[in-house]
């Protein structure tokens, strides 16, 4: 253990308590809409119902509906929400700039582009084609962003969002001239859970387990880092094994949920101001409270998705988008300018 | 003779056709004709002066089959890639020797090459919303334009039989048309002692279903119309309908299945010319809720190709296809 490592522990341990509380109760009120969220959509379910579909199923539709279309679903939103939610923290605190996120490292650009490469050339046919287009791509794009960029936090950011533009107007050229290509990118570029249960998911929500593991291995290095390159160096933190491993880590978590939920904004922004000051200033804290909140976040989108229109479902990208905004200003009122 | 100037005699000879027993007039379209060699024509965009037998005919959308398999005077057509598997080996063959003048979409109208085809008559088969991506003024300063465009699927019928009108070649219509009733009267009276009798369910590949949603098709449908002529009822009707083919076909959600589907007898489904499932089909063939329907459980579910016929001639296609489909269910 490095001294880096020690010091930030330390500064925290004598509120760990309340934090632990916060904590527990974060992963009850979780437990709690996962399970309601089961029960909402186009059919309700009450939940005593779905909790015999879970731990007593008959094979009756509503427990048909409940284990093959639901529970896959609100997986799906827990492991999305928590990706996008701790890539967001870690590239807040990589960048150690607060209006970061996921995307500014060309994940979702590099997706969208390879599913229209995709698209075009005939491959991105089907739940599998679309999701290994976008998986490769948004790994490209952030490889090729995290090569150039590697030097400073300034030129990643840069690179990012120069290499998004480029792929951005390429992709949308293609697009125009070609008919096929923007149809089935138009259902991709609106991120959603719906639909989703019978795509070859266990790779993608595999590798975000792996990574928010290993988020949380890496998150006391990063509170090293915190202080500047140069008092992390001093302090004995390994400041480039380290950046390199929050860019991959970075890389796998937004690129697998943007491969299987498609482009999902806010949630990489905002979640990790909301958990900024329970944090304390400590980020093991603050990517323990994203993995919670991050989910909790994107399930209560997605039962808004479910249930605000009558004619049917609105697409959660669009409801986080409406939620996010209106939360991004409430944070900055609540917490001042020096939240962001 | 000026649209304007000659509404009254329009009317009047429009009710003398009409008192005189000839309903021709307001199933065509055709309001009067003069003998100056041209008539006034209803169309989706106005009445228009056509020449009574055009000579030079450039087709767009759905116009393009209809007008290939009645023998009308083509120039330049649309490209029609969805209609080429229901075509005659003798209608492909025209299609694609005829020169293309527009692609897939209206938005692709090459209107130089419509020019340089140099046609007397313009007919524009694409739907009224879509109608707006097209410089109709641009059209009309080369050749007379008639848009006749398509509304609820079912209405291909009238449609075909409007821009056959248009085009001064009813004659071979009416030849096709007279093909396609025999073989649904046949077909009727096989089917007879079983169809009437059931009550089928229909999910379809038509528009855009987004993810976790699936086409169900009720009586009208494109998937359903052609079947109904040989006796299929297809129960039900959509929540909140809407224009066009919204009023015959909704996107429920996948969880809506069971409830949708758990009355019908017989389920079919639209597939590919080619026999294979399109993406959003397969989706619904793919869910327990699928395979637990009661007439799947029944092995009384069953693909139909060619639910796209827009023409009576690609409509007896459909037809064949129907037959070969359901022909299980005459062994039950």
């Amino acid at each position: 253990m490095t001294a880096a490592g020690r010091a930030p522990r330390a500064s925290v341990t004598g509120r760990a308590g309340p934090q632990i509380g916060l904590l527990l109760g974060g992963l009850l009120l979780l437990t709690v809409i996962a399970v309601l969220s089961m029960g909402v959509g186009a059919r309700h379910i009450p939940p005593a119902e779905v909790v015999r579909a879970l731990f007593d199923h008959q094979g009756t539709d509503d427990h048909v509906i409940v284990r093959d279309v639901r529970l896959p679903r609100a997986l799906l939103a827990i492991a999305v929400g928590a990706a996008l939610a701790v890539a967001g923290a870690l590239i807040q605190t990589l960048a150690r700039n607060p209006l970061a996120e996921p995307g500014i490292l060309g994940v979702t650009a590099g997706a969208g582009f390879a599913v229209t490469v995709g698209s075009a050339l005939g491959l991105a046919t089907g739940q599998a084609g679309e999701l290994g287009f976008a998986i490769t791509g948004s790994v490209l794009a952030s490889l090729l962003v995290a090569a150039v960029g590697q030097r400073s936090p300034l030129r990643l950011v840069l690179t990012g969002v120069a290499l998004t533009a480029v792929l951005g107007g390429v992709a949308l050229g293609m697009r125009l001239m070609l008919p096929d290509a923007f149809d089935t990118y138009r259902f991709w570029s609106v991120g959603s859970l719906a639909g989703r249960e019978q795509a070859p998911l266990a790779l993608p929500l595999a590798a975000i387990a792996v990574s928010l593991l290993g988020a949380l291995l890496l998150s006391r290095a990063l509170n090293a880092l915190t202080l500047g390159a140069n008092v992390a160096h001093t302090l004995g933190a390994g400041v480039g094994w380290v950046r390199a491993a929050t860019l991959v880590l970075i890389t796998v978590l937004s690129g697998a949920a943007t491969a299987v939920a498609g482009p999902i904004l806010f949630v990489g922004l905002i979640v990790p101001h909301l958990v900024r000051r329970p944090a304390g200033g400590s980020v093991p804290w603050m990517i323990l409270y994203t993995m919670v909140l991050g989910p909790i976040l994107l399930l209560v989108a997605d039962i808004g998705s479910r249930v605000l229109l009558p004619t049917g479902e609105v697409p959660v990208a669009i409801v986080t988008a409406f939620l996010g905004g209106p939360m991004l200003i409430w944070a900055v009122r609540r917490y001042g300018a020096g939240s962001l | 003779m000026s649209i304007r100037r000659s509404s009254g005699l329009v009317g009047a000879a429009s009710l003398a056709l009409i008192l005189t027993g000839c309903g021709f007039s307001s199933e065509s379209g055709s309001d009067s004709s003069d003998k100056g060699g041209t008539r006034v024509f209803a169309a989706d965009n106005g009445k228009i002066t056509i020449p009574a037998a055009p000579k030079r005919v450039v087709a767009t959308g759905y116009a393009v089959p209809a007008l290939i398999e009645a023998d009308a005077p083509l120039v330049g057509i649309s490209s029609w890639k969805r209609g080429e598997p229901m075509m005659s080996k003798e209608d492909l063959a025209e299609y694609k020797k005829l020169p293309k003048v527009a692609g897939e979409l209206a938005t692709e109208t090459n209107y130089e090459a419509i020019a340089e085809a140099d046609p007397d008559l313009i007919v524009i088969g694409v739907p009224a919303p879509v109608l707006g991506d097209i410089d109709v003024k641009r059209l009309e300063g080369i050749a007379p334009v008639v848009a006749i465009g398509p509304t609820v699927p079912s209405a291909w019928r009238e449609l075909s039989r409007k821009q056959s009108d248009a085009a001064g070649a009813l004659k071979q219509f009416d030849a096709a048309k007279n093909t396609y009733e025999d073989k649904a009267a046949e077909l009727a009276k096989k089917y007879k002692d079983v169809l009437p009798q059931l009550k089928l369910g229909h999910v379809g590949s038509y528009g855009d279903a987004a993810k976790g949603t699936f086409q169900r098709e009720f009586n009208g449908s494109w998937g359903t119309n052609i079947a109904e002529d040989i006796g299929a009822e297809y129960y039900g009707k959509v929540k909140k309908a809407g224009p066009g083919s919204q009023s015959v076909s909704e996107y429920p959600s996948i969880e809506e299945l069971p409830a949708a589907f758990r009355e019908a007898d017989v389920m079919t489904y639209s597939v590919n010319a080619d026999g294979s499932v399109p993406k959003s089909v397969q989706y619904v063939l793919d869910s327990k809720l699928w395979k637990n329907l009661p007439a799947v459980k029944a092995g009384k579910a069953f693909p139909l190709r060619y639910t796209e016929a827009a023409t009576y001639g690609e409509a007896v296609v459909t037809l064949d296809a129907i037959d070969k489909s359901l022909a299980p269910l005459l062994n039950r």
